[in-house]
C-alpha cells in the first residue's frame, strides 16, 4: 500500500522528448485489454446460423447496445456503435478490475479518463463539422447572440472536463475510502475481524455498483454530446 | 510553537464533511419521499420504483462521497507544511468542497425524486426515464466536480 497522493512513475527519453508514465496504469490497461479481447473472442468464436448459448449471450449484449445507440444518436448510428460499446466495456472492466486483490483500476489514474474524454472530444467536433458543415458548426458557437461566444466555448470545454473528472473522482474516492478503512482496521487483530464483513460490502458498493453506474454515465454522456454536435 | 496548519486541517475536515452532508441528505430524503408517494399510487410497480430510487440516491450521494474523500485526505494524507499560505489553502479546500457539495446534492436528489414519481405514473417507460434521469443528474453534478478539483488542487498543489 503506497501513500495516497504520491504516484509511482517511471521515465525514459525518446529523442528530445522526456516521457513520464505510471507503469501500474499501463500494465493494468493492458490487462483490461487482454481480458476483454479473450472474453469476446471466446464468445464470438465459431458463430452459426442457429446460435448456441455463447452466441445468444453475445447477440443479446450487442442488440441491447445497438438499440441504445440508435435511440440516442439517430442516423448513421452504426458508425459510432463500435466506439461507444468499446468505451463502455473498457471503462466497466477498468472499474471492476480493482476488486481483484493486487490489481488497481486504471481509471484511478487521471490520465486514463482524460485520454478517453479526449477521444470523445475529437469525435464530437469532427462529427459536428462533418454533419453541419464548417460554417454552420462554428456559427453555432455564436448563437443566440455573438458576444456569448466565450461562454459557449468555456461551456463546451467544461463538458469534457467534468466528463473525465466525474469518472476519476468516483473511482479515486472509492479507493481512498477503502484504503482508509483498511489501514485503520488492520491495526489490531480484533478490529480486522470487522474488515471480513465490511470489506466485501465496500468493494461491492464502490467497486461493482459505482463502477457500473459511472461506466454507464460516461457512455451515455459521450453519446449525448456526439448527438448534440451532430444533429 | 503553535501548529496553525494542523489546527486548520482539522477544522477544514470538519467543515468539508459537515456542510457536504447537507445537500446529499436532503436530496436523498426527497427521493425517498417521492418513492413512498409513488408506491402508494402504483403498488404493483414497487420493485421498479425501489430500483430507480436506489440508483438515483446512489448518484446523488456522489457529492457527499467527494466531501468524505476530501475530509479523509485532509485528516490522513494532507502534506505537512508550515506557513500561513499552506494553512489557508487547507482551510479553503474544506470550505470549497463543503459548500460546493450542497447544490449538486440537492439538485440530483430532486431529479431522482422526479424520476421515481415519473415511474410511478408510467411504469412501462422505465428505461427512458432512468436514462434521462441519469444524464440530467450527471450534468448537474458538474459544479460539484469543479469543487472537488479545486479542493484537490488546494490540498496537493498550492
Amino acid at each position: 500500500m503506497h501513500e495516497i497522493g504520491t504516484v509511482e512513475t517511471a521515465a525514459f527519453d525518446l529523442g528530445p522528448l522526456h516521457i513520464v508514465f505510471n507503469p501500474m496504469t499501463v500494465m493494468m490497461t493492458w490487462i483490461v485489454i487482454a481480458v476483454l479481447l479473450v472474453f469476446f473472442v471466446w464468445l464470438s468464436r465459431n458463430m452459426k446460423k442457429i446460435p448456441g448459448r455463447r452466441q445468444v449471450l453475445l447477440e443479446m449484449i450487442v442488440d441491447m447496445f445497438d438499440k441504445l445507440v440508435k435511440d440516442t444518436i439517430g442516423e448513421d448510428h452504426r458508425k459510432y456503435f463500435p466506439l461507444i460499446m468499446t468505451i463502455f466495456l473498457f471503462v466497466l472492466f477498468s472499474n471492476w478490475i480493482g476488486v481483484v486483490p493486487g490489481l488497481e483500476e486504471p481509471t484511478k489514474d487521471l490520465n486514463t479518463p482524460m485520454a478517453l474524454a479526449l477521444v470523445v472530444f475529437v469525435v464530437t467536433n469532427v462529427s459536428g463539422v462533418k454533419y453541419k458543415g464548417v460554417v454552420n458548426y462554428v456559427k453555432s458557437f455564436f448563437e443566440p447572440v455573438a458576444f456569448l461566444f466565450p461562454i459557449n466555448l468555456v461551456g463546451e470545454i467544461g463538458k469534457f472536463v467534468s466528463l473525465f473528472f466525474r469518472l476519476f473522482g468516483n473511482i479515486f474516492g472509492g479507493s481512498v475510502i477503502i484504503w482508509v478503512a483498511y489501514s485503520m482496521l488492520m491495526k489490531s487483530w480484533w478490529t480486522s475481524w470487522i474488515m471480513i464483513f465490511l470489506g466485501p460490502a465496500l468493494y461491492g458498493f464502490f467497486g461493482l455498483f459505482v463502477g457500473l453506474i459511472q461506466a454507464f454515465v460516461f457512455m451515455m454522456l459521450s453519446m449525448t454530446y456526439i448527438s448534440i454536435a451532430k444533429n | 510553537m503553535f501548529q496553525w496548519t494542523e489546527l486548520l486541517t482539522l477544522i477544514s475536515a470538519g467543515v468539508a464533511m459537515g456542510l457536504g452532508a447537507i445537500g446529499s441528505g436532503i436530496g436523498e430524503g426527497f427521493a425517498a419521499g417521492k418513492a413512498v408517494e409513488a408506491c402508494s399510487r402504483q403498488p404493483g410497480a414497487s420493485d421498479k420504483i425501489m430500483k430507480t430510487m436506489l440508483i438515483g440516491q446512489a448518484v446523488s450521494e456522489s457529492t457527499g462521497i467527494y466531501s468524505l474523500v476530501v475530509a479523509l485526505l485532509l485528516l490522513f494524507a494532507a502534506p505537512q507544511g508550515t506557513g500561513i499560505v499552506k494553512a489557508a489553502a487547507l482551510l479553503g479546500a474544506g470550505i470549497c468542497m463543503g459548500l460546493g457539495a450542497i447544490g449538486p446534492g440537492l439538485g440530483e436528489g430532486y431529479a431522482a425524486g422526479k424520476g421515481v414519481e415519473g415511474i410511478g405514473r408510467s411504469p412501462h417507460e422505465e428505461g427512458t426515464i432512468l436514462r434521462v434521469m441519469l444524464i440530467g443528474q450527471a450534468v448537474s453534478e458538474s459544479t460539484g466536480i469543479y469543487s472537488l478539483v479545486v479542493a484537490l488542487l488546494l490540498i496537493f498543489v498550492v
